[in-house]
């Protein structure tokens, strides 16, 4: 027999309450796993649109953490463009407008011709032919959202487009985005000679260092600018920012109830236990096996726990993404990094919640407990 | 082993179970330790199983005192076997399991537990009912597995305390002769508290305690004293 059948034996002494127990910890995995792989999956979103689209610097206010910072002058372009390394900018503009029964969809205008449209495939009918032309594309995943297909009209905001195209991208933050022409939305939302973005390639080959004087000399000339990374952008998201600490916050909310719920039930198997403690403390266990025990027993329990919550987890992320409300908006990441984390967490609650009904059952002098009934 | 004075106060004081017991057992005796309830029986035997701490005097294995001794678990695992009275098997357990659990505080590989623990289940008549849980066994079987388990390591002194006052007469004949039988075998000290006369009458001697003393010490096959 091995030392861990008496510590699985003793579990299933009483079923019921491991299971209930089981189940809590299961939960506040679950909810552990569900908001952390939205948050994780939102930035990763981001990050692979950014990738996608052959962005090396992204030029935005400084101030502006949100998705959608306040539109600025594209008079500044020119200037980019005379930078050492930049090669191409491209001005982006973009907004979370209300679309038919759509509450929130993303709407993005580019620059035709640009270079952000370059790693779209399209799927159906023809890119906008030119920016006097009112067409829209529409990524696949807002067509299907959105009921549309190639000939039929979106009104954004005032305007009325004719969908001329469905597209494929990587990213999911794009597959569920109607684009236009950078004109077109401009003059829909009032901002003419606006942009909230500049997209920036540089010359290949430019190294690390030359690529921090690049932003260090941005930040310089342009006052209240600031040049990121692709992923300083996503990482710098306010919407990003609030989905991991609340992913943040709810894990450690779980581990405290979680564990409080495990040190519940270990110590009252403790207590229960007493005059058990005492007779294997008489038959030679050492302390420190009665502490390995009672450890044992309630990291099993929150590890079974954690597997089980990060499997409730990945199914409350799929079942969210295919929700009516959140379809297209959001795509958890499940990845064994993530896991890692439910499982970690399972494991700080079982020696968390382990600890101190572990230090009471080993401290029982044997002679007190033989004689506790 | 040895008691030297030994005294033993609850509560502050206020409740003293032994007030300065004294006597030696010698090494392969079979005593039987008896007197009424409350007459420190039990607390005696605990004190020497290391499992308490005497208020007074103290305890001698092989002329060393327990106080001194540095690892009274190890001791308790390599020397001391205990039988109690309502047996204490792990309910989860099966039968050759619970003989197992005392070997983990033996450097011995699970293979050699389990073989062990079926010779000695072997050994006390329960060869049959390895893989039986305790609540499938009768009375007196699960006194045999506790009796097994107390054999797990091989210790020198068996400590029982009631061993067969849970069971029918019957039943507490059979584990009697197991005992005494596993005594004449293996030539272990063994120390019986036991309110049972029947127990007294198999040992060779019998320490009969009152309000917290020995107050006699025979010698039941020959009839006479050996001290007082």
């Amino acid at each position: 027999m091995l030392f861990l059948t008496v510590v699985l034996k003793n579990l299933l002494r009483r079923p019921a309450r491991s299971l209930l127990t089981l189940a809590g910890i299961a939960i506040g995995v679950a909810a552990v796993v569900a908001l952390t792989s939205v948050a994780w999956g939102f930035e990763g979103s981001w990050e692979r649109a950014y990738a996608a689209r052959g962005t090396d610097l992204i030029v935005t206010k400084v101030t502006s953490q949100s998705p959608m910072p306040a539109p600025f002058s594209e008079s500044k372009r020119a200037e980019l463009l005379r930078m050492p390394h930049v090669r191409q900018v491209n001005g982006l503009l973009s907004d979370l407008v209300s679309i038919e029964e759509s509450p929130t969809v993303l709407v993005f205008g580019w620059e035709p011709g640009g270079f952000l449209w370059e790693h779209l495939h399209l799927v159906q009918g023809r890119w906008p032919a030119d920016e006097k032309e009112k067409t829209a594309v529409l990524g696949v995943v807002a067509a299907d959202i959105l009921k549309k297909g190639v000939g039929s009209t979106v009104v954004v905001e005032t305007g009325e487009y004719t969908v001329c195209g469905i597209f494929d991208s990587g990213a999911l933050v794009e597959n569920g985005a109607v684009i236009l022409t950078l004109p077109q939305l401009q003059q829909v939302t009032e901002n003419e000679g606006k942009v909230n973005f500049f997209n920036l390639r540089l010359d290949p080959g430019t190294t690390p260092a030359e690529l921090e004087d690049l932003r260090a000399a941005i930040r310089a000339r342009f006052p209240g600018f600031s040049a990121f990374t692709a992923g300083e952008v996503a990482q710098n998201n306010s919407a990003i920012r609030v989905a991991k600490a609340m992913s943040w916050a709810t894990s450690l909310l779980a581990l405290l109830v979680g564990a409080v719920g495990v040190m519940n039930t270990v110590l009252m198997s403790v207590f229960e236990r007493t005059h058990e403690i005492g007779v294997l403390l008489a038959i030679g266990w050492r302390r420190s096996r009665i502490v390995r025990l009672i450890l044992y027993e309630s990291m099993v329990l929150s590890l079974s726990g954690g597997i089980a919550g990060s499997a409730l987890g990945f199914a409350a992320v799929k079942l969210l993404q295919w929700s009516p409300i959140l379809r297209g908006k959001i795509e958890g990441e499940v990845s064994p990094g993530l896991f890692a984390v439910a499982l970690s967490v399972a494991l700080g609650l079982g020696m968390l919640g382990g600890l101190y009904p572990a230090y009471r059952g080993s401290r029982l002098p044997p002679g007190e407990a033989l004689r506790y009934e | 082993m040895e008691a030297r004075g030994l005294e033993r106060r609850f509560d502050g004081g206020r409740v003293q179970a032994l007030r300065g017991a004294d006597f030696v057992v010698r090494e392969g005796e079979f005593v039987a330790v008896m007197g009424p309830s409350g007459s420190g029986k039990s607390t005696l035997l605990q004190l020497l199983g290391a499992l308490d701490r005497p208020s007074g005097g103290e305890v001698l294995f092989r002329g060393e005192p327990l106080g001194a001794v540095h690892d009274l678990a190890g001791f308790r695992a390599r020397t001391l076997g205990f039988i109690f009275q309502s047996f204490h098997l792990l309910p989860t357990l099966t039968a050759a399991e619970n003989v197992q659990v005392p070997m983990f505080e033996m450097p011995w590989p699970p293979r050699e537990r389990r073989a062990r623990a079926e010779a000695l289940l072997a050994a006390v008549g329960l060869g049959e009912r390895l893989d039986h849980r305790p609540a499938t066994l009768s009375g007196g079987e699960r006194q045999r597995v506790a009796i097994a388990r107390s054999l797990a390591n091989g210790p020198q002194l068996l400590l029982a305390d009631e061993p067969t006052g849970n069971l029918d007469s019957e039943s507490a004949g059979k584990i009697l002769d197991l005992l005494e039988r596993i005594h004449a075998e293996r030539g272990m000290t063994l120390v019986v508290v036991t309110h049972d006369p029947r127990v007294a009458g198999r040992a060779r001697r019998t320490l009969r305690m009152l309000d917290g003393r020995v107050v006699s010490d025979e010698d039941q096959r020959e009839g006479a004293p050996c001290s007082s």
